[in-house]
């Protein structure tokens, strides 16, 4: 990670920030999660890698993170609850989202999908992840990603083949 | 022949290119008869497809986004200070608001355990003394005195029916304001006291009641804008007398 030269710097950190983009569905807080996966890293110089391998690591902790605020924020919301001021259930989509979608149907539709399932496909489509690569990052047996990405696939299939298609710009903000 | 009918996984396989070229062939050529099969997996690559294409712009270093990993690092480190900082903030409020709400509550608990114990303290001082600020020997001048200091208080009854007559008054405050001892004797010079003030936050209103402090005995109860104790030795038999006629009048 330290002799990696400007370009390749960039380059990851703008994969990192794709994946957790995807995974929150909220700018904002991806920024925070890539800063925090980058710290993290930094942090802990002794389990350094290079290449691919330090791709898919960088991917293993940056997820953790995200499990982790996840659970975090059921917490909160649970403690919120607790005093009554619960607070509504998240939508499928954010609202951030949908300025980040506009017109894309297609990623409307792969933005309802079960946060796992879009973690999957956003690892093994996009970031071009083996199936070996992936289960680590995502802490799962290789067989359960094999089970995840054929429900993944077959849900978003469901949801841009079945749904009908939403009109282009469903709401203007 | 199974080995030519391809499994589920080798379906996603194809379509992530993760097989080998002689299987991928194969895979290929049983696709070819079994249309239904390949529609799916078509159906597959082109949503892995569509998603990459419009994800594509997402992997753009974005304005916002820091590239410098000094820059990172420092950020970092400022955020994790930020951090002790706040988690500093915390224990020391807990601190503070512990320590002060237990030193609180061992005043109040002090307090609440003993009603009207400043009675009973303001008895143990001036009851014996000769000095009280008037000394009023009919009932008559003690009235007129605790009526112009507390305008609120009823009639003081004449106690010479349990054998005491007034002695003298005091005037005292605490910071509820203003307070009154009034002593009374009888003739073996046993004395009594009435002590009156405002209830405070500290003082509340209280239940009628009693309690016996070492020698000396208290009732207490609040009536109108006071609450009252009268203080007496804790074996003097009149004192449920008196307390009751002091009830009933003020």
């Amino acid at each position: 990670m330290q002799d990696l030269d400007d370009h390749q710097w960039r380059q990851l950190l703008a994969r990192l920030r794709r994946f957790a983009v995807w995974l929150t569905r909220d700018p904002g807080s991806a920024d925070d999660l890539v800063q925090a996966t980058v710290e993290r890293a930094l942090s802990r110089r002794q389990q350094q890698r290079d290449g691919e391998a330090l791709r898919a690591w960088l991917f293993t902790i940056l997820y953790r993170l995200f499990l982790d605020g996840k659970r975090r924020d059921r917490l909160h919301a649970r403690w919120l609850a607790w005093f009554g001021r619960a607070e509504p259930d998240a939508e499928p989509v954010g609202d951030n989202l949908e300025d980040i979608v506009l017109a894309q149907a297609d990623l409307q539709a792969f933005a309802q999908l079960k946060d796992e399932q879009r973690a999957l496909l956003l690892l093994v489509s996009i970031e071009g992840l083996s199936y070996k690569e992936a289960a680590q990052a995502l802490g799962i047996p290789i067989g359960t990603v094999m089970s995840r990405l054929s429900r993944a696939r077959t849900a978003l299939r469901e949801l841009t083949e079945g749904a009908p298609q939403p009109p282009a710009l469903r709401r203007l903000k | 022949m199974t080995r030519l009918i391809p499994s589920e996984d080798e379906l996603h396989a194809y379509v992530d290119d993760r097989l080998d070229a002689v299987r991928r062939a194969e895979v290929q050529a049983w696709l070819a008869s079994n249309p239904q099969a390949a529609e799916r997996v078509e159906g597959w690559r082109a949503d892995a497809r569509r998603l990459r294409a419009a994800l594509a712009g997402y992997a753009e270093p974005n304005a916002g986004t820091p590239v410098n990993r000094q820059h990172l690092l420092r950020q970092a480190r400022q955020r994790r200070q930020r951090r002790w900082a706040a988690a500093a903030m915390v224990v020391m409020a807990l601190g503070v608001g512990g320590l002060g709400g237990w030193h609180v509550r061992d005043v109040s608990l002090a307090r609440a355990d003993l009603p009207m114990a400043d009675a009973v303290q303001a008895h143990r001082l001036f009851a014996g003394s000769q000095v009280l600020d008037i000394q009023a020997r009919d009932a008559e001048q003690m009235r007129g005195w605790l009526q112009r200091h507390f305008s609120q208080v009823g009639q003081l009854p004449d106690l010479s029916g349990y054998g005491f007559t007034p002695v003298g008054a005091r005037l005292l405050s605490n910071e509820q304001g203003p307070a009154a001892l009034l002593v009374f004797e009888d003739g073996s010079g046993r004395r009594i006291s009435l002590f009156l003030r405002s209830p405070g936050e500290h003082y509340r209103r209280m239940p009628t009641g009693q309690r016996v402090d070492g020698p000396l005995e208290a009732r207490y109860w609040s009536h109108g804008a006071y609450n009252f104790a009268l203080v007496s030795q804790a074996d003097d038999r009149r004192g449920a007398g008196v307390g009751e006629a002091l009830r009933l009048g003020l």
